[in-house]
């Protein structure tokens, strides 16, 4: 599996920029990724070109959970920051997924039936490492929510002291 | 599209109380759903057979989008008032995705070329069909998480009259509070110069520092000034024999009453502001 998926992944770094202009362009007029309509281009590219650079180190770790966790703990709080609701950045890595898929097809990359066996296999492993990025993005939203409030709470405390 | 998906969602109906059992098991005891372990085995089950028996449905329509948000609705309203995580709740949904293919691959369904071909299909429509549902499900829940701020923020969104279409208030609001510190002038006048007592009065100039307060941002701060600066003036003016202090320490609580509402009511803001913004 690791030889086909280092080709999908090779396929993802290798083409990061054009993959990323693509996913750009779906995600800016998607109408489930609303808040990104009005960011600019370079800015939304450089945000799955860097994604599609550290994918491998999430691909190929012993612990891909550890490493994602480790990523995407980071660019949850990004989002979170740039006041992204969590539904939207959540799509717009599902359709970061969905383009490197793309993009292997229209490469015709899965031709022969040894080909298909092994896509097979490549996308549930894709999916897996999505899974886990999915987990610790709604986490860490939901968690810096509940510390939002929280904090505000406290001030509101103090102040009434 | 009906050939290929056919296997996959007999299968899933077909066995749904099993794969069901067999996640139950999984969420019941996974780390990543702690909440799920002290639910009844019963509950857990009925929520992966909704699901199955659901997956026909969805899987097969010209609008999976639509047809998935009943399923979806329902699933991150019910887990809400559970008061499951939402990140437990999608992990669980992942592991309901995910059982249904193992148990796929265990009944080696799909085998011959023809057979694998319609896997790789059948999976990228089951995960697309699962990508709109964990959408709709952290939509959702965000949605519910603001309505539940705002039912806790209700008393006092009522006092600040920001309701939807009552924008016409603030004309309103502003009449209120001048009629308010015309009255409370007069009120001043009728007990320092008339009178010519220092008389309790002032408990009453809470309320305009209050509704201030609630009001416009700062506004608390300054009408409690404005209140105490009236105070002190009048008894300058009126009351030569009584005794400063007890006006002067009137003066201070106005404005410390002012002070802390005005910081409240900025905590509260932001974090309806906060809300509104992640979960719109």
């Amino acid at each position: 599996m690791k030889a086909f998926a280092a080709k999908m992944i090779e396929l993802a770094e290798k083409n990061a920029d054009k993959i990323a202009k693509q996913w750009a362009k779906d995600v800016m007029t998607n109408t489930k990724t609303y808040s990104y309509h009005s960011a600019s281009e370079e800015q939304i590219m450089s945000e799955a070109v860097r994604f599609y650079h550290q994918f491998r180190s999430i691909f190929f770790d012993e612990d891909p959970y550890g490493q994602a966790e480790e990523i995407f703990e980071k660019y949850a709080d990004e989002k979170y920051n740039e006041g992204i609701p969590l539904h939207e950045t959540m799509y717009a890595t599902v359709l970061m997924r969905r383009h490197i898929w793309l993009y292997a097809e229209f490469q015709s990359m899965f031709v022969s039936e040894v080909e298909h066996r092994k896509a097979i296999e490549g996308l549930t492993r894709t999916i897996l490492m999505f899974d886990y990025i999915m987990y610790v993005i709604a986490r860490k939203y939901w968690k810096l929510m509940k510390l939002e409030s929280h904090r505000q709470m406290m001030n509101q405390d103090q102040s009434a002291r | 599209m009906q050939g290929y998906g056919t296997k996959i969602i007999d299968l899933a109906e077909s066995n749904a109380k099993v794969i069901a059992k067999q996640w139950a098991a999984d969420v019941r005891k996974h780390k990543r759903t702690p909440s799920y372990h002290n639910l009844p085995e019963d509950q857990v089950i009925d929520q992966a057979i909704i699901f199955y028996m659901h997956f026909r449905q969805m899987f097969f329509t010209e609008k999976p989008f639509e047809a998935a948000k009943g399923f979806s609705i329902k699933y991150a309203e019910d887990r809400y008032k559970e008061k499951i995580p939402l990140q437990e709740a999608l992990y669980a949904l992942i592991l309901i995705r995910r059982h249904l293919w193992l148990y796929a691959e265990f009944q080696a369904i799909f085998i011959t070329t023809l057979e694998q071909r319609q896997a790789t299909e059948s999976l990228n429509r089951t995960i697309l069909m699962f990508d709109y549902v964990c959408y709709q499900v952290t939509e959702r829940y965000q949605e519910l998480l603001s309505v539940d701020v705002d039912k806790r923020l209700g008393i006092i969104k009522s006092f600040t009259l920001e309701h939807p279409g009552w924008e016409q208030k603030s004309f309103f609001k502003t009449g209120m509070m001048f009629l308010m510190l015309i009255f409370a002038g007069a009120l001043t006048y009728y007990y320092h110069a008339v009178v010519g007592t220092g008389a309790i009065f002032t408990h009453l100039f809470y309320i305009p520092i209050i509704l201030a307060a609630l009001w416009w941002k700062r506004a608390g701060v300054y009408v409690s000034l404005a209140l105490g600066m009236l105070l002190l003036l009048s008894h300058a003016a009126f009351l030569d024999d009584v005794p400063f202090t007890e006006n002067v320490v009137r003066a201070f609580m106005f404005l410390i009453i002012g002070t802390v509402l005005d910081r409240l009511m900025d905590g509260i803001r932001q974090v309806e502001g906060l809300y509104k913004q992640l979960t719109m």
